[in-house]
């Protein structure tokens, strides 16, 4: 047992932070999001430093991190508010190596660790549920109907589709750049770019079932979280930043008592939810994560990141809601991130379906 | 990152908790106060035999020098089963004594506390020195080869049953509040002493302690004088490795659990109810992941800063939050007292942790002391 970081993912943590803080200044992050797309350059940069293989098998030209690794990655990046599918590029290719065919596998890695493909999953249907969707793949092997909330669905290669076959549920994947799938973006809190996908008898690779599946929304689920700790930890230390300069009546706001007990409560609420992430996630990875564990660490995270962030705003007083400052970013993408994979509500209906079962407290 | 337990700890959990069911067969058993007494008495002997209540110290201190996680699964599993594990003499004094002590007092003290026949009352708030301790009045005036103490002690519990006293008194008025105080051990059958009960809501009785012309030998001192405050502050590492266990909540919240699915099908399959009891799961594994970072950290011999401040106030709240929805959950009968024998649910451990509940949130360290705690040390705010 021991809950810090290993020499490895501290060196991605220092390298990925001194790489965005060098290169990606936040008035870059405000022109991709007015433009509606993903960092282009960003992701061929990540490819180019081999990020985007970090947790795929080097078979696959990839650096054989474990998920953990993965989500510190992912941390670093969501505390620049940069804008690239990193959490849905991982939840796919993750899904693929550990659950596809072989060949269909070896056929899509190696260009998604490369950055010339990518894969992102769309599960969602009209109704908003991971249990109810229905879209059927044909008895020719084609997809027709609409997934809601694809995270960079426009901007993919291929999706990573749920789909039923027989009522059996699977993924499957499609290539998304063919005249067989269209996309229209829909307007999120986070303006992340995020689409409906309407599929019109798009040809799909049977990928894996309900293994598959269960992963993937798993994994889903916890590299939301992740950003949910990444936009609160941020918003924190710029509250803490921000509090121990900003003077009223003679001295720093942070003198006052009030105001401490505020970062104080941050912090805890900031802390408890990182360590219940990264232990989830390092348990998802060994399959030993059950789903009532996952739900426990996104319904606390997706709180956190709700009210750490508006607590932040609430000490930063008018500047925080200021657009030219950078607050508003990790506040409206931890909302964003809250609500994706399941919400603090529907992961707390999870922990509740589950009550009767006993639970092991070491 | 590992968050694997290691195999001699999952061994070691396995022994404490066979060790655990005996002792809860043998305290049903007991059939009073006194039977029950016994019981503790016995299990105290066994810990020490085995060498539990030492199971982390360092090894030059005649320890069992494994690693801080067998004390924290030994406090876990202790907690969930109810065993009060060797109370603030093995945890708070014997540490103290053994950075502090001469080797005479070592020698004096140690045994006893081990055997459990040495047992300590904590003599440090008074009624004007709460929150802000180095207020404190009492006064030691050195006279010849002899302390002289006068003034007064408040809260001092278990002054009445214990057999010796840790005092904090001043011995220089003059000098900058922390800076004028030492520590002393007495015996409690000291002429000049007087206790005097305070009963709380809570159900345990606690003291005042007057002192009047107290004469204590001159090696009665622990540490260096006028050095107290320091004293106290560095007690050892190894005993902050569960300051607020999750065993006794975790119990309270699953035996709870059991009642609603035994006697309460209809309610346990409401929604309400379960999204109530999700909730308090949560905050359970909140607590569970927080004493796990705190262990952690002090496994990797570095020194918690706020993790430890963190700990205490999730538990010292949720220890209110948990009993009172437990209690809203069982309705009029959750109100139930222990000593109402027939229709309490849950052995009336609720109601009774529920009163009890504001204890810990002052005590220990208020808990706005410890959010302080956390914006100076871990967040770096100015002060
Ligand atoms: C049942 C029981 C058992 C106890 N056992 C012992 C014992 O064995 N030995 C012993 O020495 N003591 C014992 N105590 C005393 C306990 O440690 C004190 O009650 C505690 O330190 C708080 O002091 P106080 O009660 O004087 O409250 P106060 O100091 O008066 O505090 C009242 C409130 O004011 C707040 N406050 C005070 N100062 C500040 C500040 N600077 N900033 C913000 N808020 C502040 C506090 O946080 C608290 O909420 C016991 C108390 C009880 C009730």
């Amino acid at each position: 047992m021991d809950v810090s970081l290993s020499e490895t993912q501290r060196l991605i943590q220092d390298s990925v932070k001194a790489f965005v803080e060098s290169e990606i200044p936040f008035s870059r992050i405000r022109e991709v999001e007015s433009s509606g797309d993903m960092d282009r350059k960003l992701w061929k940069e990540l490819a180019e430093l081999g990020w985007l293989g970090l947790p795929l098998a080097e078979e696959h030209g990839g650096q054989a991190g474990g998920l953990a690794d993965a989500g510190v990655l992912i941390e670093a990046l969501t505390r620049r508010a940069v804008l690239v599918p990193i959490a849905e590029s991982v939840v796919a290719a993750a899904t693929l190596q550990r659950h596809a065919p072989t060949d269909v596998a070896a056929d899509i890695l190696p260009d998604l660790a490369n950055g010339t493909s990518i894969a992102v999953p769309a599960v969602l249907e009209q109704e908003d549920s991971f249990k109810t969707w229905s879209i059927e793949v044909g008895a020719d092997g084609t997809l027709t109907g609409k997934k809601y909330f694809v995270d960079y669905g426009g901007q993919a290669t291929h999706h990573l589709v749920a789909a039923r076959s027989d009522g059996e549920p699977g993924l499957y994947l499609v290539q998304a750049q063919t005249p067989a799938v269209t996309t229209s973006a829909v307007q999120n809190i986070g303006k992340v770019p995020q689409a409906i996908v309407t599929y019109e008898g798009a040809a799909a690779t049977r990928v894996c079932g309900q293994d598959g599946y269960e992963f993937l929304v798993g994994l889903g689920r916890l590299l939301a979280a992740i950003q949910c700790v990444a936009c609160s930890q941020q918003a924190l230390d710029m509250t803490v930043d921000y509090v121990a300069m900003r003077v009223q009546f003679g001295q720093p706001i942070g003198t006052f008592q009030a105001v401490q007990h505020h970062c104080a409560n941050m912090a805890t609420h900031t802390l408890a939810s990182r360590y219940l992430v990264f232990e989830a996630l390092w348990r998802h990875d060994r399959g030993e994560a059950d789903d009532t564990q996952i739900a426990v660490a996104k319904t606390q995270a997706s709180r956190t990141a709700t009210e750490v962030t508006m607590m932040a705003h609430q000490l930063h007083g008018g500047m925080g809601l200021v657009t030219e400052y950078d607050l508003h970013f990790f506040s409206l993408r931890g909302k964003q991130a809250a609500l994706s994979w399941g919400s603090s509500e529907e992961c707390l209906g999870l922990v509740s379906d589950t009550i009767e079962e006993p639970e092991q407290w070491l | 990152m590992d968050y694997e337990w290691d195999d001699d700890i999952l061994a070691f959990q396995k022994e404490l908790r066979t060790f655990c069911e005996e002792f809860s067969t043998d305290l049903r058993a007991a059939e009073d106060q006194a039977g029950r007494d016994l019981v503790f008495k016995k299990v105290h002997g066994e810990m020490e035999r085995r060498g539990w209540l030492r199971i982390a110290w360092p090894e030059e201190y005649g320890g069992g020098g494994k690693s801080p996680f067998y004390q924290f699964v030994m406090v876990q599993e202790f907690s969930y089963a109810g065993i009060p594990y060797g109370g603030l003499s093995v945890g708070s004094i014997a540490p103290a004594l053994l950075n502090h002590g001469t080797d005479e007092q070592k020698q004096k003290f140690l045994p006893g506390i081990l055997d459990g026949d040495i047992t300590f009352a904590i003599g440090y708030s008074e009624p004007n020195a709460g929150t802000d301790l180095a207020a404190l009045q009492t006064r030691a005036v050195k006279d010849g080869d002899e302390w002289v103490i006068n003034g007064q002690k408040i809260w001092t519990s278990e002054a009445h049953v214990s057999t010796h006293l840790w005092l904090a008194a001043r011995t220089d008025p003059t000098a900058a509040k922390h800076r004028g105080i030492s520590m002393f051990i007495l015996s409690m059958d000291t002429p000049g002493m007087t206790v005097r009960p305070l009963y709380t809501m809570s159900g345990v009785r606690t003291n005042e302690v007057f002192f009047e012309d107290v004469r204590i030998p001159a090696d009665s001192l622990i540490g260096e004088q006028d050095k107290g405050w320091y004293t106290v502050a560095n007690a050892l590492d190894f005993e902050r490795v569960s300051l607020a266990p999750t065993g006794q909540l975790a119990r309270q919240f699953d035996r709870t659990l059991e009642y609603l699915k035994e006697e309460r099908t209809e309610q346990i399959a409401d929604k309400g109810t379960r999204q109530r009891l999700a909730e308090l799961k949560i905050d359970l594994h909140v607590l569970r992941a927080l004493n796990i970072v705190n262990a952690s950290i002090i496994a990797n011999r570095e020194t918690p800063t706020m993790e430890a401040s963190m700990t205490k106030i999730w538990s010292s709240e949720l220890r209110y939050r948990l009993s009172s929805m437990n209690m809203d959950l069982l309705g009029r009968y959750g109100g139930l007292r222990s000593d109402d024998e027939g229709l309490t649910p849950v052995d009336g451990q609720n109601e009774q942790t529920y009163r009890g509940s504001p204890i810990l949130r002052f005590g220990g360290g208020t808990n706005e002391v410890q959010r302080n705690i956390i914006a100076h040390r871990g967040l770096g705010l100015p002060r």
